[in-house]
């Protein structure tokens, strides 16, 4: 990804194409992310939404051209649409959220600072007191709020989430949008969000994406999703 | 050296120490086992974490061949280093690069290079019996302290500083790999740079413990004290703690029935660690049917004294901080640095 602070967009795609083992995933996709809003990108099964977000997060290869314009920490906040942890793997949500918050390793133990942040970013999502509780016993509401906080920690000057609401209920859903609209309007961070829920994205999107492996559409929520 | 190995002999002789301490080979042995399980032990929770059993094994495997090659170039029976290390490097290399590009399961690819390495161990080993006596062959398989020098403690030494500072640099990002490559990758760590350093550490460890555990059972010690480990443990700290303390006992333990009944020192440090695996399985298992983290502890604690009374009633020292620390958990717990 190269990088250009003098923008208004803080993300631009410029003929992107996608091939796995000789398949089509997506095909010259071009959208630009303004800064400071919240881009949905949507589409149906298949449609290369979350081979965009690889892409966009580096993890693999693609033609075409990937350019990011950081004005404060370059930071990249990511929740992946799905994390599956090993059940048996003693790893407790202090220890996940230290493995980047310190550098001593976190199998000599959690630090005093990162503990005192680990704790303030477990109360920003509504887990006090969850430090000590084992990833393999969260439910996947709960699992989703630690990603959550570990994405906003620094805070991100992107925020990238791949259908954050799968698997939450009315409350939590409620719950991730406010502290969505929060990062965007009061923390200036830019969120890029796959989802599948047009409502909400009516309701809050700045902007929307439609793709099916080619950009379908492209324009403000109550036009593109009509 | 001398001077230190006769005043071991000295405090075995006064019974301070157990009567085997009195052969210099032992103390040497019982040296090594102090610098090979906090290395292997603390490799062994990430071999689980990064599902590397296999690969273990396919690089002790790939270990042999390196010492029949070693032997076959004109290397010292004592000490074929340049071929089990090179040989372990290549076929590390190999694995590790065939994984990343190839889109069948890695263990299948692994019982590949495991398939290959063993054929090719085995003809050149049908070579190497020809020029030296198959007693002496059997040593590299099974392990032996009669063949453990004091340059190869030294190499130990040396090997186990390295792994063990390298691996400390880079274990937080290992663990998140484990957990999530693309978390990993977002956060700046290179996966494919974690693979190979990773592979590459396991392999240098695995060849230096090669003369004490052997090749065909070295990776039983890389594998099962993480295993036994994952029964108590409740945090990644636990997890490592439990995996060196299982590797210890183990390797103590064996050392000690090795001597005394005159068995290969690898096969007795290996059933000791399976031994520990049952324990704590058992301990793992009262543990959560006696309500949770506080019967665990208690489950845990008494495992740990018992092992110590053990210890101690064979003259072992190591017993009585065994004894101190079983109680001391069955009691508290874990002494929490966090909040």
């Amino acid at each position: 990804m190269s990088t250009d602070a003098s923008a208004s967009s803080i993300l631009d795609v410029s003929h992107l194409t996608v091939r796995i083992d000789g398949q089509l995933l997506l095909s010259d996709v071009s959208l630009s992310v303004t800064r400071g809003t919240m881009h949905a990108i949507v589409g149906p099964n298949g449609a290369g939404k979350s081979t965009l977000v690889n892409a966009v997060l580096g993890q693999i290869r693609f033609d075409g051209r990937i350019l990011a314009h950081w004005r404060r920490n370059g930071r990249i906040g990511y929740v992946p649409q799905s994390f599956a942890v090993d059940r048996t793997l003693p790893v407790t949500v202090a220890d996940f959220l230290a493995l980047t918050r310190q550098t001593r390793p976190v199998c000599f133990g959690v630090g005093r600072g990162a503990a005192r942040r680990i704790g303030a970013m477990l109360d920003r999502v509504g887990l006090s007191g969850f430090e000590q509780r084992q990833l393999s016993v969260l439910s996947g509401g709960e699992l989703r709020r630690v990603l959550l906080a570990h994405a906003l920690d620094p805070l991100p000057e992107l925020l990238i989430l791949d259908e954050p609401a799968t698997g939450l209920d009315r409350t939590a859903s409620q719950w991730l949008e406010d502290v969505l609209l929060a990062a965007r309007d009061r923390d200036d961070v830019t969120v890029l969000m796959v989802s599948h829920d047009h409502e909400r994205v009516k309701r809050h999107g700045d902007r929307v994406t439609v793709l099916d492996t080619r950009v379908v559409a492209d324009g403000a929520p109550a036009d593109t999703l009509a | 050296m001398t001077s230190f190995y006769a005043w071991v002999t000295g405090l075995a002789h006064s019974g301070i120490l157990p009567a085997d301490f009195q052969y210099p080979f032992l103390v040497r042995g019982f040296l090594c086992v102090l610098l090979l399980t906090p290395m292997l032990g603390g490799l062994s929770h990430l071999v689980v974490a990064r599902r590397m059993a296999f690969f273990s094994a396919a690089l002790g495997q790939a270990a042999l061949t390196g010492v029949s090659l070693g032997l076959l170039i004109g290397e010292p029976l004592n000490s074929p280093y340049a071929g089990m290390f090179g040989f372990c490097l290549l076929a590390t290399l190999g694995m590790v690069y065939v994984k990343r590009r190839s889109s069948l399961p890695p263990d299948t690819l692994i019982g590949v290079f495991l398939a290959l390495s063993l054929g090719l161990g085995l003809v050149l080993l049908v070579a190497v019996t020809r020029q030296f006596n198959v007693h002496q062959v059997e040593a590299i398989l099974f392990g032996s302290l009669l063949t453990v020098t004091d340059s190869d403690l030294l190499l130990l030494l040396a090997v186990g500083v390295v792994v063990m500072v390298l691996l400390a640099r880079e274990y937080n990002h290992l663990l998140l790999d484990s957990l999530s490559p693309t978390l990993a990758g977002v956060e700046g760590a290179d996966s494919r740079f974690l693979d190979y350093f990773f592979a590459f550490l396991l392999a240098l460890s695995i060849v230096v413990s090669l003369k004490i555990i052997g090749a065909l059972l070295v990776e039983a010690l890389v594998v099962v004290p993480a295993a036994a480990s994952r029964n108590l443990a409740r945090s990644a700290r636990g997890y490592l703690v439990w995996s060196v303390a299982v590797a210890f006992v183990a390797g103590a333990g064996g050392l000690i029935v090795s001597n005394r009944f005159l068995v290969p020192t690898g096969a007795a440090v290996v059933l000791g660690a399976s031994l520990a695996f049952f324990v704590t399985l058992v301990a793992g298992a009262i543990g959560r049917n006696a309500g949770g983290a506080a019967g665990g502890r208690r489950a845990t604690g008494t495992a740990i004294v018992l092992i110590g009374l053990v210890l101690l009633a064979n003259r072992m020292l190591i017993g009585a901080p065994l004894v101190a620390a079983g109680a001391y958990f069955f009691k508290f717990g874990w002494p929490t640095s966090s909040r």
